[in-house]
């Protein structure tokens, strides 16, 4: 299941949709809006994705962990829009017979999302100033 | 001048398309109608109002093209019978920006149909003028001088001055002292569309237009969701970097950093694009700190 929403995020109960019968391990991530990065405050973060290319992206990233780990369900889901501090932007849930596999597929599916799937996200600083965040492009 | 001077935009959109035999200024250039297109780089440079002067309602082609651009974000005049000609179409816009508390300090006179018309070179011409508000600011390709015009208030207000028979084109050229030429990379603002050939030119084998999606810092930069390079075809990946690099200088600093998507894939830079796909530029994505 993946799913791209302006909507706030239920993190239970995407986790609560990959549980599983013959799940031993469940392991849900979140990715929440941060205050403080070093000695810079953030108000406001605002997320924009390529809807189209994002949701391929992400049923690949399911398709592919699915090859890799014996995963039962899987739920990716991003918010896009203007976040407040604390709320969740990305929720990262599997399910497997056992823990090990779980850790290890949550830990790729997030860092790969990162990578690949197209949402960016502007940071609005408490001093007033607006920036996106582009790694490398700086 | 103060930065708080105000720019407007005219376009005079009641011509009958007589020579290409259709409306026009409703031809889809990526999927968006011309006037809408039009329009929306005007907005986007910071032109307010944009005024355009739609064919009457009761022309066929009227209430559509009033309504295209409406929706881009347009004041849309329409005339009671069709202006005879463009110069006409300029007054009753001059007249009608006059109406208000606060007339422009300058317009931008830009012919609807600009189908490359750029945000970043509006806004590079409205920069000019700004330097000097008193000139008459003109793009040129190689020489020849093109559109979009940036005419001083008091000039735009002398169009209504002029003996009926005379063009703007004459006004300006009875002010040649003044007009300042700014030198663009791209035969953009020389492109009009006036015939079937035109469009067979801008929408042919030889020169495709391709219209490429923006995100992020990349939408921020050119101002619009979206910009439409010229480019032969047959094109690799590498062509659309260059073809960005010339055609949106806005979009130049990062025209070589980022990923290309080709129908929402990441594509090399030797990757050829098939015709009709969707092209995007992909910034880095957010990634950051593990």
């Amino acid at each position: 299941m993946v799913e791209i929403t302006e909507s706030p995020l239920d993190h239970a109960a995407i986790t609560e949709r990959v549980r599983h019968v013959n799940a031993g391990a469940v392991c849900t991530f979140l990715g929440t809006v941060r205050e403080m990065t070093g000695d810079r405050r953030t108000v406001a973060l605002e997320y924009e994705a390529y809807p189209e290319m994002a949701a391929k992206k992400l049923a690949e990233l399911e398709a592919e962990a699915r090859r890799r780990w014996p995963l039962i369900e899987v739920a990716l889901a991003h918010r896009v829009g203007r976040l407040e501090l604390g709320d969740v932007s990305v929720v990262v849930a599997v399910s497997c017979p056992h823990r090990g596999d779980s850790f290890e597929a949550c830990r790729w599916l997030i860092d790969t999302l990162k990578d690949v799937v197209p949402i960016w996200k502007r940071e609005n600083w408490a001093d007033g100033r607006e920036e996106w965040v582009h790694p490398g492009l700086e | 001048m103060s930065p708080t001077s105000t720019i407007a935009a005219i376009v005079p959109a009641a011509g009958a398309s007589v020579r290409m035999g259709r409306p026009k200024l409703l031809l889809e250039f990526g999927g968006r109608p011309l006037i809408a297109r039009v329009v929306e780089a005007l907005v986007a440079a910071g032109a307010r109002p944009v005024v355009v002067v739609a064919p009457p309602a009761e022309a066929p082609e009227g209430p559509a093209v009033a309504r295209a651009a409406f929706e881009a974000g347009a004041d849309v005049l329409v005339p009671d019978s069709r202006p005879a000609t463009m110069r006409d179409s300029v007054e009753l816009a001059v007249a009608e920006l006059g109406w208000a508390d606060e007339p422009p300090d300058a317009v931008v006179l830009t012919p609807a149909d600009s189908p490359r018309l750029d945000v970043s070179v509006v806004e590079r011409l409205i920069a000019a003028w700004r330097e000097s508000p008193g000139r008459i600011v003109a793009p040129t390709f190689e020489g020849r001088r093109g559109h979009p015009i940036v005419l001083p208030w008091q000039l735009a207000e002398a169009v209504a001055d002029l003996p009926p028979d005379v063009g703007v084109n004459a006004l300006i050229a009875e002010h040649a002292w003044k007009v300042f030429e700014v030198p663009i990379e791209s035969d953009a603002v020389l492109v009009d569309l006036d015939t079937p050939q035109d469009l067979e030119r801008l929408q042919g084998s030889s020169a495709a237009t391709r219209t490429v999606r923006l995100f992020a810092i990349a939408r921020q930069l050119a101002g619009g969701p979206e910009v439409v390079v010229a480019l032969d075809d047959p094109a690799t990946v590498a062509d659309l970097r260059r073809a960005l690099v010339e055609q949106h200088p806005t979009l130049g600093s990062i025209a070589d950093r980022v990923r290309i998507a080709v129908d929402d894939e990441y594509a090399e830079d030797d990757a050829v694009l098939p015709p009709g796909a969707t092209l995007a530029l992909i910034p880095p994505v957010s990634g950051g700190g593990v």
